[in-house]
């Protein structure tokens, strides 16, 4: 006869308020089996685990439910409460009379009748259930970060300076994501390029980071301590080990006239480029869509110009297998392409971007102020290279708009737009600023100063109101906006409109979450494990993420997040053994008839096709069977299984069944 | 408290812990209200979800089922939904057929991030199934039968006796196999020697799917075998091939070709040639095409309560003798779901309920493998319709996968395989 305890929390008044815990608790010790049931006040505190580890040992209790909060907020407490008083964790199940009961239903009598129910349904799981050992899996100690922008740079270090071998895959030819463009950040104005450098150098030369750059992770197998990522390393028909960087070939380049992407379309390079002068590695990529030799076998100078041989033609992409047991997501930010229709967002055609040349985006503004920029730091209009004496800088297009944009703040615009006025004020002396703003959003270590500063001390003049409509006139932008504290619309003659678009995630990055079964929402932004307890983990066990391409956010907190994400990665390699959850597959080899439908239908190759032998070697039968180390307990074979010999322990046939049985 | 008898509709959810259990976790943390209907079942995946779950959900008197898991593409375990996908997809059709009231059966998609969304999911179908009053499932039904149209039913010459015993009869004297698995005169024949060739015969009496004997473990103790097919029962050979149950190399296939034995199954055969075996007997012209499914369309003029008031009738029947699953080739579990008792997950007493588990539970065992040999209805002692339960399933598999079991051997498991472009519209 089953000895199973039963505790209803009260969760203070969380749980109590609405649903009637003594009428629960009256009612449930009347279920078979059930020795005890009581309610307390907070059972995950000290004194109310302590009284179930008693009531464990005083009724020799074989089973326990904990009536309470969701199993994602406290089943590992409940578990190791259990454990402590000498009863394998895994004969303990939760209720979840909180979050889908008490929080979501105001009848009481309603709430009450559920949450007896939900009890009766743990109940008869927690009857049915194993004890279960957790099993031990190796773990490969080292790392890998996804992503060469600020963030990816501090993970990586982090890891690597802690004595683990990183390898980083970095998208673009050169690390240093969208941090590398800007010219000075908030709000210390330092240079951006100056305070990043460094820590690029120091991945470059880190005897522990292993760097893929122009490469892509292109398949994930296996699972946390365990995976085997294999990466796409992109030809960049340039060979690395040969190339000094001298530049010689970009300069014999007759293909001058291409879009930057580092400048943002602001300035040109040739087919063979270098990204960037301080790019990490120092080594230029041949872009595969416009160089003629690639297309055509037409020229081929810069392999006759270069001393040291290095342009090889006959480049392909490569494949590689890096095995990691941790996995960092660093993959950043893009700014929303103003004009374009994207899902919800219905795109902002009235102001103009892509048809008037000198409407520009904030990241191409940090071009354009930027002393190693396309003009050398010269604010000058892209239509006709003049100095614009008026520039108006719009926020929020495209955030905070539910009608037609993304709902959500990209947090960081407000600072650097006030940023942008300063910067364009101390380079334009003559020139105004005007801001057309919602609200001022500066809330970090001395931001609210500095955006007093461009308003007092540089004499950005900022209108609270939205811009309607941009046109031109006469090679000048009239802006039509309104300033809601006075009352009066208002319009400026502008020669330059720069607009603070919408954080988006990077391209792909769903792509890529899905390979690692990471979660992110509906606007792209990896999902984190819980948004106040677990910002830098995730679902998947082993993946981490941080920095932008978990929310809008600025410098220092991408930086505070990445060390976050590198200490949690710290905390999965500090052995060179993990446990893992034992609720995994298994098969009753005595009734498989070999099918193999199991086999097929395993997300994780887990199961063997294997033959059942005596003792003394002699064959049986063919069975399948369960690799213990790969299944990740999704429970798919036992669906697939006609003779239900495939069962997974946590959610075994029996269990599911007396689940649904309890619901008369 | 109400003044009226408002009816409180009981609502199973079976959802995956990852996605919509976190989603409804994150209607509570939002404090998003919805009425207090629903019962939910944790289940690691989607993929956990077999369709008995369902059945036994409304057989303990849940008047709307709920399956909720994460989005395609998101499944924490990489393709668990896309199984569970495809399973819903072709049980659903078995169930309309069946004649269960689709309206209370609702399949969802809902992320961890989607609150809103199952606060939503759950207000409607507790809404809509307050409208649609208590289900109770197997009853109050009219007795109702189908009008089911002309067959036609080919019948062919059976010319080809001679040579067949004469192909037996080299096998054996040359020890080319030790047994040929053949129609006797009134049942299957076992020859071992080549002197009894003659007890082989070839006639329209020849219905049986000898295919079945090849799970017997004393006919495999006979050692290697000769079998005669014709086309349909072929069809039997690749399956069991594709599953593992045979070595096609360790068997000789004798095929029979076949204008038809006179009963409806015969309608439109596009096998009357066979195209695997190691010998062919015989030629047959190709039949006249007809529409193969014609007769569930029949069934399904009928309305879902006549529809379920004509199974109920049928199944009550139903004395769970089990000689649908002894004939058929593919039935060949060492243990059989339906004699497990740890849980019991079907009931083993001649009740309705228990029959309805058990003839779901056999049809869809077969989805995607069953070759419409027709031995189950043929052997039914009760005379019960079982083709039409195979054939829905059958057009199903054609239908939402263009798949047809036993044609290449080469072929995924239609169950066990899925596609990220399989149909879902009845999806949230």
């Amino acid at each position: 006869m089953a000895r199973i305890g039963v505790f209803v929390c009260w969760c203070g008044e969380n749980i109590a308020r609405t649903v009637d815990v003594d009428r629960v608790v009256q009612e449930v010790a009347k279920l078979p089996g059930v020795r005890c049931a009581v309610n307390y006040k907070y059972t995950c505190s000290d004194p109310g685990q302590a009284m179930i580890r008693e009531k464990i040992v005083s009724d020799k209790l074989d089973g326990v439910v904990v009536a309470s909060c969701s199993p994602h907020m406290h089943l590992k407490t409940f578990r190791k409460t259990a454990q402590a008083a000498g009863l394998n964790p895994y004969l303990l199940e939760m209720a979840n009379i909180r979050e889908q009961c008490s929080w979501v239903h105001h009848d009481r009598d309603q709430a009450t009748a559920k949450a007896i129910e939900l009890i009766r349904l743990a109940v008869a799981k927690v009857k049915n259930d194993h004890a279960l050992e957790p099993i031990k899996v190796p773990v490969t100690r080292r790392a890998m970060v996804v992503g060469g922008g600020v963030a990816g740079i501090q993970a990586a270090l982090d890891i690597a300076d802690a004595g683990y071998e990183v390898v980083m895959v970095e998208r673009d030819p050169s690390i240093g994501g969208k941090m590398a463009g800007l010219s000075e950040t908030f709000p210390t104005l330092d240079c951006s390029q100056c305070i990043l450098t460094p820590r690029m150098v120091d991945v470059g030369q880190h005897p522990r980071i292993k760097l893929y750059t122009y490469s892509e992770v292109e398949a994930v197998e296996g699972f946390v301590g365990n995976f085997e990522i294999t990466i796409r390393q992109k030809a960049r028909y340039v060979d690395v080990t040969k190339c000094t960087g001298c530049g010689e070939c970009s300069k014999v380049c007759p293909l001058k006239k291409n879009k930057s992407e580092f400048d943002f379309g602001m300035g040109m390079r040739p087919a063979i480029y270098m990204p960037f002068p301080q790019a990490v590695p120092a080594r230029p990529v041949i872009d595969k869509n416009v160089c003629a030799k690639l297309i055509r076998n037409g020229c081929g100078l810069c392999e006759k110009k270069c001393a040291a041989g290095a342009i090889n033609f006959e480049d392909t992409d490569r494949l590689v297998k890096e095995k990691v047991g941790a996995v960092v997501l660093a993959t950043g930010f893009k700014l929303y392409d103003i004009g374009k229709k994207d899902g919800k967002i219905a795109g902002y055609g009235e102001y103009g971007y892509g048809k008037y040349k000198d409407v520009i985006d904030s990241l191409q503004f940090e071009r354009l102020v930027s002393a190693s920029g396309p003009t050398n730091g010269e604010i000058k209009r892209p239509s006709d290279g003049k100095t614009p004496k008026n520039v108006v800088f719009i926020s929020c297009v495209g955030s905070r708009d539910n009608a037609k944009g993304l709902p959500y703040c990209s947090k960081i615009c407000c600072m650097y737009t006030a940023k942008h006025t300063m910067l364009y004020k101390h380079k334009v002396h003559e020139g105004q600023a005007h801001v057309f703003y919602m609200d001022i959003r500066s809330g970090g270590k001395g931001y609210d100063e500095f955006v007093r500063r461009a308003i007092e001390q540089d004499g950005a003049k900022y209108y609270r109101g939205r811009v309607s409509k941009i046109t031109e006139q006469d090679g000048k932008l009239i802006v039509r906006g309104a300033d809601t504290l006075s009352g009066e619309p208002v319009t400026i003659e502008a020669e330059m409109v720069v607009l603070a678009s919408a954080m988006q995630p990077a391209d792909g990055v769903t792509q890529l979450a899905q390979k690692l079964n990471v979660g992110y929402d509906e606007f792209g932004f990896l999902m984190e494990g819980h948004p106040k307890l677990r910002p830098v983990e995730t679902n998947a066990a082993g993946v981490y993420i941080c920095g932008a391409a978990q929310a809008p956010k600025d410098i220092p907190e991408s930086v505070a997040q990445a060390s976050a994400a590198a200490s949690k990665v710290l905390i999965t390699l500090a052995s060179s053994e993990l446990t893992r959850e034992p609720e995994i597959a298994h098969i009753d080899e005595k009734i498989c008839a070999a099918c193999y439908r199991c086999y097929e239908a395993c997300p994780y190759h887990a199961i063997e096709k294997a033959e059942v032998r005596t003792p003394r070697g002699v064959f049986v039968k063919h069975t399948a069977r369960v690799n213990a180390g790969l299944c990740m307990g999704c429970g798919t074979c036992v669906a697939v299984c006609p003779s239900k010999s495939a069962d997974i322990e946590g959610f075994t046939e029996q269990e599911t069944y007396a689940m649904v049985a309890s619901l008369i | 408290m109400s003044e009226t008898n408002t009816f409180e509709p009981k609502i199973v959810a079976f959802v995956c812990n990852w996605c919509t259990y976190l989603g409804a976790d994150l209607a509570g943390t939002s404090r998003m209200e919805y009425p207090a209907n629903v019962r939910i079942v944790r289940l690691p995946c989607t993929g956990r979800i077999d369709f008995n779950l369902l059945v036994k959900a409304f057989e303990m008197q849940a008047d709307a089922v709920l399956i909720s898991g994460c989005h395609p593409g998101d499944c924490h375990y990489n393709s668990g939904n896309f199984h569970a996908r495809r399973r819903w997809m072709l049980f659903r059709d078995l169930l309309d057929l069946l004649g269960f009231d689709m309206r209370r059966i609702h399949f969802s998609w809902i992320s961890a991030a989607e609150g809103h969304k199952f606060q939503q999911t759950v207000v409607e179908i507790t809404e809509e199934t307050r409208k649609l009053g208590p289900y109770k499932v197997y009853e109050g039904m009219p007795v109702a039968y189908p009008k089911f149209s002309e067959t036609v039913m080919p019948l062919g010459d059976f010319s080809t006796q001679a040579e067949l015993r004469e192909s037996a009869r080299k096998l054996l004297s040359e020890s080319k196999v030790q047994v040929v698995i053949g129609y006797g005169e009134r049942g299957p024949v076992f020859v071992t020697k080549a002197e009894d060739a003659d007890k082989l015969v070839w006639n329209k009496e020849c219905l049986a799917n000898l295919t079945a004997y090849l799970k017997r473990k004393e006919i495999k103790a006979l050692g290697k075998a000769a079998i005669v097919v014709k086309g349909c029962d072929e069809r039997a050979l690749v399956v069991l091939e594709q599953e593992s149950q045979i070595e096609r190399a360790k068997l000789h296939v004798i095929g029979m070709a076949c204008e038809g034995l006179g009963i409806p199954k015969c309608a439109g055969c596009q096998v009357r040639q066979p195209r695997f075996a190691d010998e062919v007997i015989g030629e047959a012209k190709p039949a006249d095409p007809t529409d193969h499914y014609a007769a569930l369309d029949d069934l399904m003029a009928m309305s879902p309560e006549e529809r379920m008031g004509f199974w109920a009738e049928q199944f009550d029947r139903c004395q769970r003798c089990y000689a649908c699953r002894q004939v058929c080739p593919m039935c060949y579990c060492e243990q059989c779901l339906v004699d497990k008792n740890q849980p019991q997950e079907i009931e083993t007493s001649p009740t309705r309920k228990g029959n309805f588990a058990w003839q779901i539970t056999r049809a869809f065992h077969q989805a995607g493998r069953c070759v419409g040999c027709g031995e189950c209805t043929r052997v039914c002692p009760a005379g019960i319709d079982l083709w039409a339960l195979n054939l829905v399933l059958e057009r199903s598999a054609e239908k939402n996968f263009a798949y047809r079991a036993g044609v290449e051997k080469s072929d995924p498991f239609l169950i066990g395989s899925y596609s990220v472009k399989d149909k879902e519209e009845f999806i949230r």
